[in-house]
């Protein structure tokens, strides 16, 4: 595989996913056989209602969540099956969170906290890497703050540097804008984008956002626990349109189910 | 309101019982001591009770009371004609002396009879049957004949038919026949770990009264009023009723339970002292925790006052809970302690056990110490804004400097009522302005702890962040200096007190040594170890130390330590066979007159209290003896002052009137050129026959002065253990609380990478911080409380200020261990996060 070649290979790819809560009656399906390819340096959008699964889904490609049944594969990586030690590791060095709050802890400042992982692995970010990620986000003059002098939406940059200071094969965002001001998470999201564009960075993020969805490749959309909807190059207003029609989309998801 | 309360503490377990464990802990010591005291009360009032119940009247001297117990060498004794004008009162059916007093017994093995319990030797009569129990054999008959009690039996290693060699200070040793065994009523075998021997009157008397026909008491039985034997003895004597008697002679007795209760209470009270820190620190965390649930009920109504009365309810409901479980645990401590106390101290006594009305005081103490902790916390609650319940509320560590103000001003209020005490400007009261200044120096340096914290932090964790968990648990130690503060405070109060302990002990053993070293002459020191009885040998065994061909000059020093008075002052006597000899050997020097051959009723004592007295060199002074004969002597020499020779030295002659007119100690200066070490062979085999004192050089000397101190030092630690373990348990506290609090923190750093080896090391180097920091803290104060001290004794003697290095450093490494120990369950905890629901947790 050449960096040049216009073929995108999976970065993460799940295959048969099922996951449930519960037991007997209070049992509840979250994951219904789910199997679905995120190819690298895309930007995908996970959609679908509270409930619908999608967080779970997330969880479960990211190696936070243990899956009932079916294999996630981060590049080549088999993350079924890895125990916590591996799992610890995996998450260390190839894959970047960005959570809806609290991404930062309050004793580190902003610079501390983007070079955590790496800090944790006993290990250097690289340098020159660091520098444009922080002059991408614009944090130069914030570095030496503590969590509690920035803005949230700074504070949510903070996080968007830590996530990609490792260089990891994806970034998880769990509605990254969720807890923003529009402006705020509007530079998040342009953020995101541009760092699929420019730097080629796998995202992978959760939202119930439709404007938020707009800035993705593709947006998958997820109903009781399955995927009823996968769409490309995704506009605000068809996302929108799509979710207008969301309950038809689980009526048929249920009634192929059924 | 108190059910939301109460539903809310339902669902706070674990950390309700962590608390818990503080006020159950503080409470059941306080309990435990009080019980304790009481028990060992009853117990002892139980048996001396039945001492005189036979009795119906205890006829002893006016002068002194105390004679009657036979506790001290006394000279007020009865003479034998007040016995038969006892006996010849109306009514009296019989009326015995009794002669009692502590003698000496060499056992089996050659060596003294309970070293530590006293020998007491009594006249044996018809009247001792009825409290004493003869279990094998009869009475003495002969004055060579003694029976003895069970105890002196396992204690000697001799029993019936064996025979025994006896003495006291003033008789010979002589020999006596067991011909029987006796045991105390309720079948003991002794009252309080003493032995006994009952001889033949006239035995009793050669052993105990110089042979002198006289009574420390007489035993009236018979249908008398004390009114009319009173009359018929006259005013030189007092007459009691037996119950009156048994009642005295009790208290006397519990006097040692008391003391032992007090110390206990002592240390009860230091260890609810920490617990409060714990309760304060436990309820500042659980209103942070609950601050949204606090402002949400502001936010739907609750007043101020409800939201304080809320966080105190839940402190009245813990309160009550623990110290009710602690006063539970308390009796049973306590019921522990007492058998403990009774079989290694008392000499197996029956424990009865005693749950006085003041042990419903620890439960007062217990409830008032949780709620009084909780106010703070609880009127800080109130302050929560409504809104925090509609934010993620961020809680900016407050401002330092109303603390340290505060800190600064009470540490030196404490600082000058201790320097007031420490100067004697405070009169009568010196020690309790001494030891209130002390306290609240203590208060007033843990107002200090939380600005103490920052830097001292900042030092401690740097040594260990060499990894960047280790960095992550000093920035957690550092962060919010209160907590961290009150936690190492709890710490730092009982390292603080046995550091000042240790501190002391070792200034003490470095005065000695110095003493030792710079002052004395000798290279062997023949004394013995003080226990029961004062070690005493014979001077015919002096007399043949004294001519050891390789002793240069002998020392030595007789002593009166009972009841002799100068000029109506009660002063301590010594004397010396050649005085002139044993000041060379103590380096002591004559500022005035001359000691060499000190006439009979010549007097020579040091210059600062012959100036105390307004005495000079030829002045005339009445010493009243303990054996009730007074002489004018005249003051022949003035001593510089010395510590080894500081005091009242009276002519040879005078010995004979002494208590115990035998040599006590001797100081052997060796020949030049001969071996100590032959020398010190030759005393030894010369004290063969002496079991109560043994030679030792100059080192073994030291270690033996100072040997008790170490004894002390243990007790104190063991004592003080328990306001570790509290401290112990507060340390645990904060950590499992901050786990909690920062749950998804640990959430995140899990998420990011974080493995569970160093999430677990990240707390523990928190704990050992923290704990570091106490100790650190607690070390510095300790030593300070310890200089203090030593100044103040710097004129009574202890001239040396010495830090017990090793100690310290022990302490240390115990701190190290402490925080290892305490991080165990909230490292695991930690560790056990699940990464999902910690970083979805509120």
């Amino acid at each position: 595989m050449s960096t040049t070649s216009p073929v995108r290979t999976t970065a993460v790819s799940a295959e048969g996913l099922w996951k449930a809560y519960g037991m007997g009656e209070a049992q509840v399906v979250a994951l219904r056989d789910v199997s679905v390819q995120f190819e690298s340096g895309a930007f995908t959008a996970i959609m679908g209602p509270s409930g619908s699964g999608k967080s779970t889904l997330m969880h479960c490609l990211a190696g936070l969540d243990t899956t009932d049944r079916g294999t996630v594969h981060i590049g080549d990586t088999a993350v079924t099956g890895l125990n916590d030690k591996a799992l610890t590791k995996l998450r260390r060095d190839k894959i970047g969170f960005i959570f809806q709050q609290f991404n930062l802890l309050p004793t580190l400042t902003a610079e501390e906290n983007i070079t955590l992982p790496a800090a944790i692995a006993g290990a250097k970010a690289d340098p020159a890497w660091l520098d444009q990620i922080i002059k991408t986000l614009n944090l130069a003059d914030r570095l030496s703050h503590k969590p509690t002098e920035l803005s949230g939406g700074q504070q949510q940059r903070v996080a968007c540097a830590r996530a990609l200071a490792t260089r990891p094969e994806v970034v998880f965002a769990d509605e990254p804008t969720g807890n923003l001001d529009t402006r705020s998470g509007t530079e998040v999201l342009r953020f995101l984008r541009t760092s699929v564009d420019d730097f080629g960075q796998t995202i992978v993020m959760v939202t119930h956002d439709p404007s938020a969805a707009a800035y993705a490749d593709r947006v998958v959309f997820l109903a009781d626990g399955q995927i009823v909807e996968d769409m490309s190059e995704p506009t605000a207003d068809r996302v929108i349109d799509k979710m207008k029609h969301f309950e038809e989309l689980v009526a048929a998801a249920q009634g192929e189910h059924a | 309101m108190l059910r939301a309360t109460l539903k809310g503490m339902a669902s706070r377990k674990a950390r309700l019982v962590l608390t818990s464990l503080a006020v159950v802990l503080g409470t059941m010591f306080v309990a435990a001591a009080m019980i304790l005291t009481a028990t060992m009360e009853k117990s002892v009032t139980g048996v001396i009770a039945d001492a005189f119940t036979d009795v119906d009247a205890v006829v002893s001297s006016a002068d002194d009371p105390a004679a009657a117990q036979g506790n001290t060498p006394s000279a007020t004794l009865i003479p034998a004609d007040v016995l038969e004008t006892v006996a010849g009162v109306d009514g009296v059916e019989a009326a015995d002396g009794d002669v009692t007093g502590q003698v000496n017994a060499i056992g089996d093995d050659g060596k003294l009879v309970g070293a530590f319990a006293p020998t007491i030797g009594f006249n044996w009569t018809d009247a001792d049957t009825g409290f004493n129990e003869i279990r094998e054999g009869r009475g003495p008959e002969a004055d060579n004949e003694v029976i003895v009690s069970a105890r002196f039996v396992s204690d000697a290693g001799l029993g019936l038919g064996d025979t025994v060699t006896a003495y006291s200070y003033t008789a010979d040793r002589a020999e006596y026949e067991i011909v029987g065994v006796f045991g105390l009523s309720g079948d003991r075998d002794s009252l309080a770990g003493e032995t006994q021997m009952g001889f033949t009157t006239t035995a009793a008397q050669r052993l105990l009264t110089q042979g002198e026909d006289a009574y420390m008491a007489i035993y009236v039985d018979g249908d008398v009023s004390t009114d009319a034997i009173a009359e018929a003895v006259g005013p030189d004597y007092r007459v009691r009723t037996g119950e009156e008697a048994s009642e005295e002679a009790a208290q006397g007795f519990a006097v040692v339970a008391d003391i032992m209760g007090y110390i206990f209470l002592g240390f009860g009270l230091v260890a609810v002292f920490v617990s409060v820190f714990l309760i304060i620190n436990t309820f500042t965390i659980i209103v942070a925790q609950r601050q949204r649930e606090l402002a949400l009920l502001r936010a739907i109504g609750a007043a101020r006052g409800q939201v304080v009365g809320s966080v105190l309810a839940e402190a009245v409901v813990i309160g009550v809970i623990a110290s009710i479980v602690g006063l539970g645990l308390g009796v049973l401590l306590g019921w522990g302690l007492s058998q403990l106390v009774s079989s290694t101290v008392m000499g197996g006594l029956p424990v009865q056990l005693q749950v006085p009305a003041t042990a419903l005081g620890a439960l007062a103490v217990g409830i008032g110490v949780t709620v009084l902790s909780a106010i703070i916390p609880a009127v800080k609650a109130s302050g929560v804004p409504p809104v925090a319940a509609m934010r993620d509320a961020v809680n900016p560590p407050k401002p330092l400097r109303g603390i340290t103000i505060a800190g600064i001003a009470v540490t030196a209020v404490g600082g000058v009522l201790v320097a007031l005490g420490l100067t004697d400007n405070l009169g009568d009261l010196g020690l309790g302005g001494f030891l209130t200044g002390v306290g609240i120096a203590f208060v007033g340096i843990t107002l200090l702890t939380p600005i103490l914290s920052r830097p001292l932090v900042a030092l401690l964790g740097s040594v260990m962040s060499w990894t960047f968990e280790g960095r992550l648990g000093k920035l957690n130690a550092g962060r919010n200096p209160r907590r961290t503060a009150i936690t190492a405070s709890a710490l730092m109060i009982a390292v603080a007190l046995v550091t000042g302990i240790a501190t002391l002990v070792s200034s003490f053993k470095a005065t000695t040594e110095e003493l030792t070293d710079q002052n004395l002459e000798s290279d062997l020191i023949v004394m013995g170890q003080q226990g029961a009885n004062i070690p005493t040998f014979s001077r015919e065994t002096l007399a043949e130390i004294k001519a050891l061909p390789d002793a240069a000059a002998v020392g030595d020093l007789y002593g009166e330590l009972f009841g002799a008075e100068v000029d109506d002052e009660p002063t301590t006597l010594y004397a010396s066979e050649d005085l002139a000899t044993s000041l060379a050997v103590f380096s002591g020097t004559v500022a005035e007159g001359s000691v060499d051959d000190l006439p009979d009723d010549g007097l020579a004592v040091n210059e600062s209290a012959a100036e105390d007295r307004g005495l000079a060199l030829g002045d005339t002074v009445q010493v009243a003896f303990a054996d009730n004969t007074t002489a004018q002597l005249e003051i022949a020499a003035i001593l510089d002052d010395s510590q080894l020779t500081d005091g009242w030295w009276v002519a040879p002659a005078q010995i004979e009137h002494f208590t115990v007119p035998k040599p006590m100690q001797a100081y052997i200066q060796v020949a030049e050129g001969a071996d100590i070490a032959a020398v010190e062979d030759e005393v030894d085999s010369i004290l063969a026959d002496e079991p109560e004192v043994n030679v030792t050089n100059n080192a073994e000397f030291v270690e033996q002065q100072t040997g008790q101190l170490d004894v002390l030092l243990a007790s104190v630690q063991i004592l003080l253990a328990l306001a570790i373990i509290i401290a112990i348990i507060g340390v645990v506290n904060t950590l499992v609380l901050s786990v909690l609090e920062r749950t998804r923190e640990l959430g995140l750093l899990r998420a990011v990478g974080m493995t569970r080896g160093q999430a677990r090391r990240m707390i523990t180097v928190e704990s050992v911080i923290i704990c570091l920091f106490g100790a650190v803290l607690g070390i510095a104060v300790g030593i300070g409380l310890g200089w203090t001290v030593q100044r103040a004794l710097e004129e009574e003697g202890l001239t040396s200020f010495a830090l017990p290095w090793a100690l310290i450093v022990s302490y240390l490494v115990a701190a190290v261990a402490v925080g290892l120990l305490a991080a165990i369950a909230p490292a695991a905890r930690a560790a056990k996060l699940n990464v999902l629901s910690a970083i979805a947790y509120e």
